[in-house]
């Protein structure tokens, strides 16, 4: 436990030191909430302003991308060498990969809460005021689900290049699909139909049902599904990870 | 000696390639043992068997009698391993480097303090201990590296070729410090390319080419192997038109290797056969520029017994 404790810290460490995860981490969704906040303000009310339908949603695809970090601060070219020194240690192999999940999880819900705030402050996106807590209960299910498939994928893949093309592609497409940035409805029944398919479309109804009905009856479902899916993850990393395959 | 490690009938291969082919050593307890082969021989993955991160298909490894797979996590607290690549956090000082390997082992608290103060001392590293490892030269990496894997004061040293690519001085301080580990104590398996190294630290000597053990023994066994030799070394204008089965047919030439103005032959001391030998290239018409004879070296035993240099 000890090892785990200072491995864990590592992952954090590692996380926290580096300029180009952190602005990635905050700086790019603010912008980016920002960029589209503002070219779509004139089709959005009073009531649901385009940040606040913006500050969600790009919150999402940010919860996603937790599993491009997650695969950095296992693989990246950089920390690679001495992650892999782990290896030679005498630790058991779920230290080595589980802190990962962890430490990402805690960085991303970090440097999130810190971009919700600023948010919060200078365009006042909605978070659901009292019920904050439950869409971040979501918002972290999704980044714990977005780290495992990822850990998982390093385990099964082991390059780092890999795993980053596999998830930007299927982040992208989740996304695009889910109709969170551009609305797809009107693309025809087809595209409504496999719009339907992606999880994305449904945390992020989950999440407006949080805010604006107060209602929680999808973020049940949602949350059972992203755990069980993030368990199974867990399950394929432990099958798949194997030290031979980073020496 | 008692031996601490031993290797028996190994086997491993990568896809449909086979790069350890039957694979039998041990290792005593307090050598310097020098692994020396060319690229590709099969070096770094005999070492990362030893570690035990890297499975085999067949074969024995045991430690003191017991199998190491059934202990493993036992028996990698009793080594320390330098990778061939240097393996560190950059962003990160050398004091938190080894600090969190250390604490990989178990140490911690104020024996993780004094490890920590020892290994940092031992790399000559104790005055840059605050700085980050990226600000470092190629050589203060490179003994980082070792101190990295020797602050928990293993039992078993690996390092797979710890002096690749650094100044002379930094890889005096290496070899230096390896022989005092071993002073203390610590048994120390070893690779590298550079015979100079091997002269000056090994105990004893493993010769491996194509995943197989070719020959092995103490440098002076090795030298005495092809001490009944000498090697002739013959500077012609050309060698066009000489065939090796002419020399081959002198007694006592035991083997020849033509270039384009060279012939090397390693013949029986015994034997008294230069006169055949020059009348080859006088019958050939071939003009003798020089003759030299040279004493054996470790270079020259490898390069018998592998037919390659050391270095490419
Ligand atoms: N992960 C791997 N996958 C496939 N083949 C491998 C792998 N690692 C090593 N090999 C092959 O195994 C053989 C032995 O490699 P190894 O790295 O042990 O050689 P080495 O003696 O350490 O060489 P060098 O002096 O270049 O470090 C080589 O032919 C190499 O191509
Ligand atoms: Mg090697």
């Amino acid at each position: 436990m000890y090892q785990f404790r200072r491995i864990l810290k590592m992952d954090l460490v590692n996380l926290f030191t580096n300029p180009m995860w952190l602005f990635y981490t905050t700086a790019f969704p603010f912008a980016l909430t920002l960029i589209f906040g503002f070219l779509a303000k004139g089709s959005y009310s009073d009531n649901i302003t385009s940040y606040d339908f913006y500050g969600i949603t790009t919150m999402i695809y940010s919860a996603l991308n937790a599993g491009t970090l997650a695969a950095n601060s296992f693989m990246e070219k950089d920390i690679k060498g001495p992650n892999m020194r782990l290896i030679y240690a005498p630790v058991p192999s779920f230290a080595i990969y589980f802190p990962k999940i962890i430490a990402t999880v805690i960085f991303t819900t970090v440097c999130y809460t810190a971009v919700a705030l600023l948010l919060r402050v200078t365009v006042h996106v909605n978070f659901g005021e009292t019920n904050t807590v439950y869409l971040w209960l979501l918002m972290i299910l999704v980044e714990i689900f977005a780290a495992s498939f990822s850990v998982m994928l390093c385990c099964v893949l082991k390059t780092e290049a890999a795993v980053n093309q596999i998830l930007s592609f299927a982040i992208t497409l989740m996304t695009l699909l889910g109709g969170v940035f551009f609305p797809v409805d009107g693309l025809g029944k087809a595209v409504t139909a496999v719009s339907n398919l992606s999880p994305v479309k449904w945390v992020a109804l989950s999440a407006f049902q949080i805010i604006y009905d107060g209602k929680f009856t999808l973020l049940l479902p949602a949350c059972i599904i992203l755990a069980v899916v993030s368990v199974i993850c867990i399950l394929f990393s432990t099958k798949f990870f194997k030290t031979e395959d980073f020496v | 000696m008692e031996a601490i490690l031993s290797i028996k009938n190994l086997e491993k291969s990568y896809q449909a390639k086979k790069v350890i082919k039957d694979l039998s050593f041990d290792v005593h307890k307090g050598e310097i043992l020098c692994i020396l082969g060319p690229n590709g021989a099969g070096k770094s993955t005999t070492l990362n068997i030893l570690t035990g991160v890297l499975n085999y298909e067949d074969g024995m490894f045991q430690s003191k009698g017991k199998n190491v797979h059934d202990h493993l996590r036992l028996f990698k607290k009793r080594l320390g391993i330098v990778p061939q690549d240097i393996a560190l956090y950059e962003e990160l000082s050398a004091e938190q480097n080894i600090k969190f390997f250390a604490s990989l082992y178990g140490l911690k608290g104020n024996a993780l303090s004094t490890s920590c103060n020892q290994a940092l001392e031992f790399a000559g590293l104790s005055e840059r201990r605050k700085d980050k490892v990226k600000t470092y030269s190629g050589g203060m990496k490179r003994r980082l590296n070792i101190a990295c894997a020797i602050a928990h004061q293993p039992e078993i040293l690996i390092l797979d070729e710890p002096t690749v690519g650094i100044d002379p001085q930094s890889r005096n301080h290496i070899l230096s410090s390896i022989k005092e580990l071993r002073n203390k104590g610590m048994t120390i398996i070893y690779t590298t390319h550079y015979m100079e190294e091997v002269e000056e630290i090994s105990t004893r000597i493993i010769i491996m080419d194509g995943g197989r053990i070719v020959a092995s023994g103490k440098k002076e066994e090795l030298k005495e192997h092809v001490n009944e030799e000498r090697l002739y070394h013959i500077d012609v204008d050309h060698t066009e038109g000489i065939n090796e089965k002419e020399f081959y047919h002198i007694e006592g030439v035991k083997h020849v290797s033509i270039s384009a103005s060279q012939v090397e032959l390693a013949t029986l001391k015994s034997v008294e056969n230069l006169d055949r030998i020059i009348s080859v290239f006088i019958q050939n018409k071939v003009k003798i520029n020089s003759i030299s004879c040279e004493s054996t070296s470790l270079e020259t035993v490898f390069l018998r017994l592998t037919g390659k240099s050391l270095r490419d």
